[in-house]
């Protein structure tokens, strides 16, 4: 095979941060018109080197040619100006403004000063980049703050493609996305990629990765290992092999053994929030993994905030008999329940504050006596939880910032554990995190469950639920539309019921 | 991480241990102190004298009192722009107390309590009334002066006996303004040590401390671990309010004299500015109480250096508004080069 000239390429890239070696001597090439997937667990080196490319950091060494030709990307001008667009996992739109507005945002910062926005091709080029995306449905003068988490990814994507691209970066697109959006999203890169565009894309998912990728390029450790041509040889072990660096089992299941006690530890009865969540009942027993799954309009997410007193619900909810008073996540945490929230960077971390610090924050009265805190105890917290989980730390007083996705998670996970909670409410427990994480998680979930903690898991990742649960609850429209036993699941099933199919079987149950 | 194994109390263990007091926030202003000193004592040979160092330490009591209590606000991730107003309306109220013949202790605590009030409204409007504390301080700033206005119709209030104060009264509020503890320590330096000390082992080793840091570093993350995160926040305001009351208390024991259009007009900026030369940040969830006394006794011995070197008071003013900017540059700047 007669190689073309690489768009891109990586030659001995090395990086530097306080206390890491993020990128070790990487060398990479990106040929034009590929879809190029760059894999790797957290900390492998896959964001460092995308923002490298992205021009938002400098390599302490090694050379970057574009077109076979030597190119310093100084800074994010002039990475877009050679064509480079990158769209990032984290959200960085606009609220206040509206679709076409962020869609026109980057054109805009490239005209004058005075020059006059003309409003209507604005409206016309975010309606042609939105209808590329096959989201025609999309009124280009909404706020972009009013739409779902999963719109505005689209609408992030529709900004980088409404440009001169040739090198689209998608680091983690569809980590919010349905998976009808996801295949919208598909069709585009296909689209892009039949015009000559190279397409990087980072991405946790696997299965889509072997499905779309044309080569594939695994990092570990901020070391380049190795690119795969990705046809029948190329599996998922092969592939995870390579990124752990040795075979993992696939993740550890729930088997049908433990079966829960018969004893009631949370009862959710008529729990309204309204609009986006109407009276909704249902019992887990102690010991019990229960799931929740839906399309992300479902009211999956709102229930997770009406239980743990995030926002007013009405109706009532019994912890091991007890009713709790309907009110704050203050009541709900005294009361034996935990949350690790959706959302780690905004509402699960502390990000400024230290790993130690980070664990205790949910039981300071466990940590502290007459009001002081004891820092014996906290250490003594931290490390049980450290070891416990293996979360890779410097030092317990490292702040939460500088962890991978992974290990925040694990720190966010003791904190809710350390309040030794009855029910453990896991939101999105494995969103952005990689494969060898995800498994540790799901083991200590099994482990948590084994030890008679009721454990309810919200998830937008079907196999994580179908694994992991005794049972499965899919919301419609702000209901629960009917109920899987873990063994029998399957993401078709739950997915026609997610979308609004009554199941003939439907569960008394469940409507109590 | 030395202090883990030993046997000592927890105030030992985490609080004033010499690694905090150097952590990198704070060591870039304690080196910036030790020049200026240095500087001073080489070019001015009145500035290392006894006499002008406790002088000094006397001048920045009362902004350092505030600004403890600042610490608190800003950590917590809001701000008190109010502070000045109260600092006039408490010392005013328990001076025209005084003057209608109470005794001491009943006075101040009433002007305490209102320094309490008001932290107490800024709070509430802040928190559950869903203002930005910006504009309910900067709101209570005005109203609380213009309280102040009207309850002394703009006059000055003098403690003294011609104006009716008891004698006795009149010699115990003096001593705690203009006093000196061991014939020496002014009074007010006093205060400002006990309320340093309060407030770091307050801020660094209890709960109550562990979650204002927890609110202004994440107030989502501190609602789901269960915080209650208005309530500390409306408690960092009374703090305040009763540090800017104890503050203006002790001025008007000091003068002893204070009139509502002129005492305390701007303290709140001095305040503001002296926390956040010793590391607050005013996004919160950052700060210590040492790094206050360091901010605090930058900017005082900046102004001493500068009268003992006849510099002229208008170019004073514009030194230290240079220094506050050249302060938090040089910490922004390292603090990017750190996390990079």
């Amino acid at each position: 095979m007669s190689q073309p000239v690489p768009i891109i390429e990586l030659h001995h890239i090395s990086k530097q941060f306080p206390g890491v070696l993020a990128l070790n001597d990487v060398s990479m090439s990106f040929l034009p018109g590929e879809i190029h997937a760059v894999l790797g667990e957290n900390g492998a080196g896959k964001s460092t080197l995308m923002n490298i490319l992205a021009g938002d950091l400098q390599p302490d060494k090694g050379e970057i040619l574009l077109d076979g030709k030597p190119i310093t990307l100084a800074s994010p001008a002039v990475s877009q100006h050679a064509g480079i667009r990158v769209v990032y996992q984290e959200l960085a739109l606009c609220m206040n403004l509206s679709v076409a507005e962020n869609i026109m945002l980057t054109n805009a910062a490239n005209q004058t000063a005075l020059s006059l926005a003309r409003r209507g091709r604005m409206q016309e080029t975010a309606r042609a980049a939105l209808g590329r995306l096959g989201m025609d449905h999309i009124n280009p003068k909404t706020k972009v703050g009013k739409l779902s988490v999963a719109q505005q990814q689209l609408v992030e994507i529709a900004r980088a493609i409404s440009q001169q691209v040739r090198v689209l970066i998608l680091d983690e697109p569809n980590s919010a996305l349905t998976n009808e959006e996801t295949t919208h999203l598909f069709e585009v890169i296909e689209q892009l990629k039949s015009k000559g565009v190279t397409i990087i894309y980072v991405s946790h998912r696997l299965e889509e990765v072997l499905q779309i990728a044309d080569r594939i390029s695994v990092m570990r450790d901020g070391r380049y290992i190795s690119t795969m041509v990705n046809d029948e040889g190329v599996t998922l072990d092969k592939i995870i092999n390579q990124m752990v660096g040795h075979a993992v089992d696939h993740f550890r299941r729930r088997t049908s053994e433990a079966a829960p006690s018969q004893e009631i530890a949370l009862e959710v009865e008529q729990v309204a929030s309204l609009p986006a969540l109407k009276a909704t009942s249902f019992r887990v027993a102690k010991g019990e993994i229960i799931g929740f799954a839906g399309l992300p309009d479902s009211g999956k997410d709102e229930l997770v905030s009406a239980i743990f007193g995030l926002t007013p619900r009405s109706g009532h909810i019994r912890v091991q008999g007890k009713t709790i008073k309907s009110g704050s996540p203050t009541d709900a945490i005294q009361n034996g329940m935990a949350l690790i929230p959706a959302d780690r960077r905004g509402s699960g971390a502390f990000l400024t504050m230290s790993v130690e610090n980070n664990t205790v924050a949910a039981s300071l009265e466990r940590i502290s006596r007459l009001s002081f805190l004891r820092s014996d105890q906290i250490r003594q917290t931290s490390a049980q939880y450290v070891q416990q989980f293996d979360t890779r730390i410097s030092s317990h007083q490292q702040k939460l910032r500088t962890l991978s996705g992974g290990n925040q998670q694990k720190v966010v996970l003791a904190r809710g554990l350390a309040t030794q909670p009855a029910i453990l409410i896991l939101h999105e427990p494995t969103r952005g995190i990689d494969v060898g994480a995800k498994s540790e998680i799901y083991s200590i979930m099994q482990d948590l469950a084994a030890q008679a903690v009721t454990i309810v898991i919200v998830s937008s990742e079907l196999p994580e639920l179908i694994g992991q649960c005794d049972r499965i609850l899919v919301m419609f429209q702000g209901e629960i539309n009917g109920e899987f036993s873990g063994s029998e699941a399957t993401e078709e099933a739950i997915l026609a019921c997610a979308m609004g199919q009554t199941l003939p079987n439907r569960t008394k149950a469940v409507t109590l | 991480m030395q202090a883990s194994n030993s046997r000592s109390t927890p105030a030992l263990q985490t609080g004033w241990r010499l690694r905090n007091l150097f952590a990198a926030r704070e060591a870039g202003v304690f080196i910036a102190l030790i020049l200026m000193c240095v500087f001073l004592a080489l070019t001015s040979d009145a500035f290392l004298s006894t006499r002008n160092l406790l002088n000094v330490g006397r001048q920045v009591s009362l902004i350092g009192i505030m600004a403890v209590g600042m610490t608190f606000v800003l950590i917590s991730g809001e701000v008190d722009l109010s502070v000045g107003s109260t600092y006039a309306l408490s010392g005013l109220v328990t001076g025209m107390l005084l003057v209608q013949q109470w005794t001491m202790i009943p006075a101040i605590v009433v002007g305490l309590l209102i320094g309490v009030g008001i932290g107490m409204i800024n709070g509430v409007l802040s928190t559950y009334g869903k203002l930005p504390s910006f504009i309910t301080t900067l709101g209570m700033l005005s109203i609380v002066r213009g309280a102040a206005l009207l309850i002394t119709d703009g006059q000055p209030v003098t403690v003294n006996i011609r104006q009716g104060v008891l004698p006795d009264v009149l010699e115990q509020f003096e001593f705690i303004g203009q006093g000196y503890l061991f014939g020496q320590i002014p009074m007010q330096l006093v205060f400002f040590i006990i309320v340093a000390i309060l407030g770091g082992i307050v801020l660094s080793l209890t709960t109550f401390g562990f979650r204002v840091y927890a609110v202004g570093g994440g107030q989502k993350a501190a609602r789901v671990s269960g915080i209650r995160v208005f309530s500390v926040k409306v408690w960092a305001f009374m703090i305040m309010g009763t540090f800017a009351a104890l503050a203006g208390i002790l001025s008007m024991a000091f003068l002893p004299s204070g009139q509502a259009g002129r005492t305390g007009l701007g303290l709140e900026l001095d305040v503001i500015a002296a926390t956040i030369v010793g590391g607050a940040s005013l996004s919160g969830g950052e700060g210590t109480i040492p790094g206050t006394i360091l901010g605090v006794l930058i900017i005082g011995v900046l102004r001493n250096g500068l009268v003992l070197l006849g510099i002229s008071p208008f170019a004073q003013e514009l030194i230290i508004g240079l220094v506050i900017i050249i302060a938090v540059a040089i910490d922004k700047w390292t603090a990017n080069r750190r996390a990079s």
